[in-house]
């Protein structure tokens, strides 16, 4: 992909977007609602008309191509399930295309594979309205599977699963990925998922591509303040250089962004501490600590038999935390504390 | 501005309260829910028994009996299964189901083309769709009456349009053929105003079925590799069917009925060429004035409606349930 753009009347869904995706790679595109996610897969599956910019599959330019010719294959975030067809023949549907024809043991292998893997085996019968959202979203991502195309899109196709089964299928997801060597854009909005799925990650907002890199670098290297705030749980504090004293800062920082890895707290011997322990949010297996300071919070993770409660004056130092200038952007100082 | 219509409310009902006799206003207080429903549906009840009920069981009595409608003072006399047996062995009743199964036949088939392949199209969305959506429309509210006589006008060997139209693409002369007056072409005349007449309503319900199909799914289709062809026989038709189906049903049960457009437009003739099963019935029961023996026909044509439509109607459930 390269500078490619899409407006919808006066808005940018996608804009100056480069990406390129190499064979057998993961990459997972994250951003919020609205970002132009699902845009950017549409315009790469063809459903959408480019304003501006190229695409190519496989080294072939397809900017003009039909879907078709594309030979990708979309899973949407609306399903999309033929809905008077069984789950059968949903999942056959695209292994019957005359031009590229299957045998019909063929057909029957790789849909009854593709079933278990997803544990629908039970439900090939049904009709594809017949189903619950988990089971057509994986009714879904299986029509996507049966194929092996150049690349696989998905646009957030865990999103309606429980908890548990996300998780499973993530794990899934990423070891059919590896065995297959198949090449995937992945767009979601859980950083989670793009940690755990990711060979890279894109950040996206507002249409523009914001930073990319492997998961370790986008979260410990953000380029700016707004990918290091979508990244963490707990999400980054965003501090005043002035609130911690005594701790020196490059020239030009703003706000100093620290997670938990940055900031070391202990129980202020003297009575005298920075802050004070607000709140403790019990997570079972572990703990959100929230800490006042001045007229700022800060949120991190302590361990559950943390010797700290509630009122407790605490001391905050800081090691290696990430600094931003006015505009958010990164500085590449580093402060002393 | 909505108190004062609610007082007056109030006020009407303190009226019709105030002037209810006080035996008859205890009597109504005592009533049960279910005892008050069935007071407000009795007169609906009553009118559909006196209608529809009624006429319905007394036609299966007359279809045993050689009552007369036009010599009432004889006695009726009760003969069995004497006039089912005559209506089957008849060869003009036999005729007359034939002419009726052309017409079932054909009308049903043409509409069903032309009226899928113009909601096709409409459903492009071409420019100016609305305005042919309604101009398609127009046949078919008017009434058959007057679009019966329009078209034995339009059907006229020597000015008529339709004869000249024909001429003007085959290269035969207008007045050397005459759809009503020919024995060959009367029935397919008959085919072809009912045609022009019904496509749109066939067409209205394949429209909402093309509309009830989500572009998503095209899309998915699309991706899927499938093309334009494909794409139209395996989602586009098998999700119109059971719209179709439907308006399918309705149509052929009302042209297995057809009365009043053929009247109009040939009144059965020439001969008896265009002479459906309701005329035939027609003129058994009020020229003939065989009113026992037309029953026993009324009541296997009923029948045999009934028996096909309820066929039809499974067949229906089970595409609606693939
Ligand atoms: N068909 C469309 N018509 C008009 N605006 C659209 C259309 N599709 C998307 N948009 C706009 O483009 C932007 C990006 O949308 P989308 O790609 O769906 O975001 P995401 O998938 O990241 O949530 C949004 O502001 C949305 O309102
Ligand atoms: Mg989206």
């Amino acid at each position: 992909m390269r500078g490619v753009s899409k407006h919808f009347g006066e808005i940018p869904a996608v804009d100056h977007l480069d990406l390129t995706v190499g064979n057998g790679e993961f990459v997972v595109l994250l951003g919020p609602t609205g970002a132009g996610k699902t845009t950017t897969l549409r315009l790469v599956a063809g459903l959408e008309k480019l304003d501006a910019g190229t695409i190519s599959i496989g080294g072939h330019d397809m900017t003009t191509a039909d879907p078709a010719v594309r030979d990708v294959s979309f899973v949407f975030q609306q399903y999309s399930l033929y809905p008077h067809l069984s789950v059968y023949e949903n999942l056959a549907f695209p292994l019957r295309s005359p031009a590229h024809p299957h045998s019909k043991s063929e057909i029957r292998r790789r849909v009854t594979a593709i079933a278990e893997m997803l544990r629908i085996t039970h439900k090939l019968d049904n009709r594809a309205t017949q189903l619950s959202g988990g089971e057509m979203q994986r009714v879904a991502i299986g029509r996507a599977m049966v194929r092996e195309p150049q690349i696989y899109l998905m646009d957030e196709p865990l999103s309606s699963l429980d908890a548990k089964l996300r998780a499973d299928l993530r794990l899934e997801l990423k070891r059919i990925q590896q065995d297959l060597g198949a090449t995937l854009l992945y767009v979601t909005h859980d950083q989670i998922e793009a940690m755990t799925m990711a060979n890279r990650i894109g950040v996206i907002d507002q249409g523009r591509l914001i930073q990319v890199g492997t998961p370790r670098e986008i979260y410990q290297d953000p380029c700016n303040l707004y990918v290091a705030s979508r990244l963490g749980q707990p999400a980054i504090n965003v501090i005043p250089p002035g609130l911690i004293p005594r701790f020196a800062v490059p020239p030009g920082t703003a706000s100093i962004g620290a997670r938990t890895e940055h900031m070391h707290i202990s129980r202020s011997v003297n009575g005298s501490g920075q802050g004070k322990v607000e709140w403790i949010e019990h997570l079972g297996d572990q703990n959100h600590l929230h800490v006042r300071i001045g007229d700022h919070q800060i949120i991190t993770l302590v361990d559950p038999e943390t010797p700290m409660s509630r009122g407790d004056d605490v001391d905050i130092a800081l090691t290696g935390p990430l600094f931003f200038d006015a505009a958010g952007n990164r500085l590449r100082g580093t402060g002393d504390g | 501005m909505s108190e004062p219509q609610d007082s007056a409310a109030d006020k009407l009902a303190a009226r019709v309260a105030s002037a209810t006799p006080e035996p008859l206003a205890r009597r109504v207080r005592g009533l049960s829910d279910r005892a008050i429903a069935w007071l407000f549906i009795s007169p609906t009840i009553v009118l559909l028994l006196a209608i529809n009920i009624f006429p319905l069981i007394w036609t299966i009595y007359l279809s045993f009996t050689n009552y007369k409608a036009n010599r009432i003072n004889r006695p009726i006399e009760f003969i069995g299964l004497r006039n089912y047996e005559r209506v089957l062995t008849d060869t003009d009743i036999w005729h007359t189901l034939q002419v009726t199964a052309h017409f079932l036949c054909w009308t049903m088939t043409l509409q069903v083309v032309l009226g899928f392949g113009l909601a096709w199209l409409i459903n492009k969305q071409f420019k100016g769709h609305g305005l042919w959506t309604t101009v398609i429309l127009l046949p078919m509210m008017l009434s058959p009456a007057v679009v019966g006589n329009f078209w034995t006008f339009l059907y006229q060997p020597q000015i008529g349009l339709f004869n000249y139209a024909v001429s003007f693409v085959t290269g035969i002369p207008p007045s050397s053929f005459q759809m009503i007056g020919d024995v060959n072409l009367a029935p397919w005349a008959i085919v072809i105003v009912d045609t022009w007449m019904w496509t749109p309503y066939i067409m209205l319900i394949c429209l909402a079925g093309l509309r009830s199909i989500p572009d998503y799914i095209y899309e998915a289709a699309e991706v899927d590799r499938a093309s334009k062809w494909r794409q139209f026989w395996s989602i586009t038709l098998p999700m119109v069917l059971p719209f179709l189906m439907l308006a399918v049903l309705f149509r052929s049960i009302e042209n297995f009925k057809m009365f009043d457009l053929v009247v109009e437009l040939t009144s059965g003739g020439p001969g008896s060429v265009t002479e459906l099963a309701s005329i035939n019935l027609k003129r058994e029961a009020f020229e003939k004035w065989r009113t026992g023996y037309s029953s026993a026909f009324a009541i296997i044509l009923f029948v045999t409606v009934f028996g096909a439509a309820s066929i039809y109607v499974k067949a229906l459930n089970k595409v609606k349930q693939r």
